[in-house]
């Protein structure tokens, strides 16, 4: 389906491109800002991990606040912010449409800071509810969920009354992410409000969490990756019916998933059962999702070198498929009772949410921002040096963390052991933990440096249609030479 | 199905997702909404004290409604879970105490009707301190609640709790720190922390 673009194809997409600049260019800094924040929160938390008694008087430094903290505002500020400005951009330019009502869309994300601002400070003012990722007052979940709803609900007339005869793999993922999460976000928001019935409250709170990542996270990642690797390799996707399968693999099974944390909990026993082997099925999308993009990439692996939307990509890819096999791994009745409530698990959502999914949107930041501005990004050194910190960051983290999860896991597993051992030997790995998010932070500093450039560089941005050629740090990309629908 | 179209595609997803969404959340929490209360017999009667299980106003004391309030915005459940696992799926149970009452035989896992009447089932993030599901038959004093929230390495030095001091205040008065009424709160919500109730013959529910 690779055709050469046309002058016209040209122009359109510069005007969509100038459509949408300004709603993803305010999603895409203030996700960045947030990032920061949260990152430093991170490192905060793992600090008081290893060092309990520090600040020990202080009320707004305890763990317990500034972890939900660190959470909320690195899935509600960065991640669902980031990946909203890529799923607008991303459906706009798939459909060939331009983004109307921008301006409104940047009021309404205006909203949306202020509403992740009010989360962040109320659980550091103390009135969080010790419920993971849903930690804010009770009434802001319906705000959450209208002004979210306000921001994606464009991307479905986008979708139906898109001009182009086929539809492209990346757009069902986009449309399913953008309906699955307010029906997910809504049903948990009504049945932790109820106060009926506890234990399933917890449960659709953590039915949340994992659907979160299974059926928002992976769908607008993998929509960047559909998009990105054959937009850089310039050839079709090597199989639209393997990508189709997977997209309904993972809308199958996905929502069954949830209950795997609470194995053995206070719940019928087919529902961890049935979790567990959802996430098993899911492990069947990754592997033709990963084999797909493999034989995409087929002997252009060299693209890697210069492509910093490929390489980030290829690194958020390849970090799926540690998450959900690791996440396969740790239900096997032999293991799961040591890593539950371990480490482990907790090192998992980190790998989920930066590993996977932050460096994806990483990729499709690095694609689209040169687009929207019209100028390219400042220099390759810092790319690259946002690149390893970033990818050194999550692996020594994720590490970290995996380790620290199998030590608590062992020592709790032995009931004669001291209780407080487990946590003594588990958390000495907290402080690789600690340093791997100033790693982190350093680097998305920087990065919010450069987008920030990138967003006052506006006068730099030319005359005509966003062609860009590959400039000094080595660019490269067939945007012009290529269209892939 | 053809998912070129629109409604096709929504649809698809939706009888995808209506199933889990269905079976898995809105059913389930509809029949623990309508949990009932089964009866003991006379001879547990006897023996228990109580008449029906669960009973939760017997585990309802104090401020223990707002102690769960204070319990939650201090973050408690992020280290403490507070969900005890039958032996095929960990070895919660071989801790001691943290089934229950091992010496009277009580121990045991924890079932939905343990957290009937609680608004939220605080079941945990990670495992970094002890389980509380039963902690109000291992602390069973107000003052040793108090000293475990104001200076948990008093008790074990290798504790990783921080210490609560913000919820005491210094009295001028007494020339100490008193509680404030948000740990007396808290202490009434830990010492009510009890679920290992005994499960009366009658009840055929699967735990």
């Amino acid at each position: 389906m690779t055709v050469q673009a046309t002058e016209e194809d040209i122009r359109e997409r510069a005007l969509i491109d100038r459509s949408t600049r300004f709603p993803v260019l305010f999603f895409f800094t203030s996700a960045a800002a947030w990032l920061f924040v949260a990152t430093i929160l991170g490192f905060f938390s793992a600090l008081k991990l290893r060092n309990p008694g520090l600040w020990d008087g202080c009320e707004f430094l305890g763990y317990g606040r500034i972890f939900p903290m660190h959470m909320i505002a690195l899935v509600y500020g960065w991640a669902l912010q980031a990946g909203i400005g890529v799923m607008l951009w991303l459906m706009a330019r798939l459909t060939r449409h331009q983004l109307k009502y921008g301006l409104g869309i940047v009021a309404i994300g205006h909203v949306w800071n202020a509403l992740v601002a009010i989360a962040v400070i109320s659980i550091w003012a103390g009135f969080g509810r010790s419920i993971p990722l849903l930690d804010f007052p009770a009434w802001m979940a319906p705000l959450f969920a209208m002004v979210y709803m306000a921001m994606v609900v464009w991307v479905i007339p986008m979708f139906k009354g898109r001009r182009s005869g086929s539809v492209y793999v990346s757009e069902y993922y986009l449309v399913g992410a953008a309906l699955w999460f307010p029906w997910v976000f809504i049903t948990a928001g009504i049945l932790i409000s109820q106060q009926a019935a506890p234990t399933m409250a917890a449960a659709s709170a953590s039915w949340f969490v994992s659907n979160l990542i299974y059926f928002w996270m992976a769908p607008v990642a993998l929509a960047v990756a559909y998009y990105i690797v054959p937009k850089i390799a310039d050839r079709p996707i090597y199989s639209y019916q393997w990508a189709k399968y997977a997209f309904w693999i993972l809308a199958i099974f996905s929502g069954w998933t949830g209950f795997q944390r609470f194995y053995g909990g206070p719940y019928p026993a087919w529902m961890p059962a049935a979790s567990g082997s959802a996430v098993v099925f899911i492990l069947l999308c990754v592997v033709m999702t990963i084999a797909n993009l493999a034989m995409t990439l087929k002997d252009k692996t060299k693209l890697w070198e210069v492509s910093p939307s490929l390489r980030f990509t290829a690194m958020g890819m390849f970090f799926f498929v540690v998450y959900v096999c690791f996440s396969a791994l740790s239900i096997v009745p032999k293991v799961q009772p040591a890593l539950q409530f371990s480490f482990f698990l907790s090192g998992l959502d980190t790998l989920a949410i930066y590993g996977f999914f932050s460096m994806t949107i990483f990729g499709a930041m690095y694609f689209i921002v040169p687009r929207i501005t019209g100028c390219e990004w400042p220099s390759a050194a810092s790319i690259r040096n946002h690149f390893w910190f970033s990818t050194y960051g999550i692996l020594t983290l994720i590490i970290c963390l995996l380790v620290a999860g199998l030590t608590q896991g062992g020592y709790l597993s032995q009931p004669d052991i001291l209780f407080s051992t487990s946590f003594v030997n588990s958390t000495c790995w907290v402080v690789g933990a600690a340093i791997a998010w100033l790693l982190i932070a350093a680097s998305n500093l920087w990065f919010f440096y450069q987008l920030a450039l990138m967003f006052v560089g506006r006068g730099r941005k030319s005359k005509g249609p966003t062609l860009i050629h590959s400039s000094g740090h080595g660019h490269v990309q067939a945007e012009g030479a290529a269209k892939t629908v | 199905m053809n998912t070129n179209n629109f409604w096709g595609l929504v649809g698809g997803l939706a009888i995808c997702f209506a199933f889990p969404w269905l079976f898995l959340i809105v059913k389930p929490f509809k029949s623990e909404a309508r949990t009932v209360a089964v009866s003991y017999n006379a001879e547990e009667r006897e023996a228990v004290g109580l008449s029906v299980y669960p009973d939760r106003s017997t585990l309802r004391f104090g401020e223990s409604d707002f102690g769960a309030k204070v319990y939650a915005s201090e973050g408690c459940a992020y280290c403490h879970t507070q969900m005890v696992r039958p032996t095929y799926a960990g070895p919660d149970m071989w801790r001691s105490g943290w089934g229950g009452r091992d010496a009277a035989g009580l121990a045991r896992e924890t079932r939905p009707e343990d957290y009937y009447g609680e608004p939220f089932a605080f079941l945990g993030y990670q495992r970094l301190g002890q389980d509380l599901s039963n902690v109000g038959h291992r602390i069973t004093t107000r003052e040793e609640m108090h000293r475990h929230l104001y200076d948990p390495k008093s008790f074990d030095a290798d504790s990783g709790m921080p210490k609560y001091k913000h919820l005491y205040k210094w009295s001028d008065v007494t020339g100490k720190y008193v509680p404030s009424s948000r740990a007396e709160a808290l202490v009434d919500y830990l010492l009510s922390r009890k679920k290992d109730a005994k499960i009366p013959a009658a009840d055929k529910r699967n735990g």
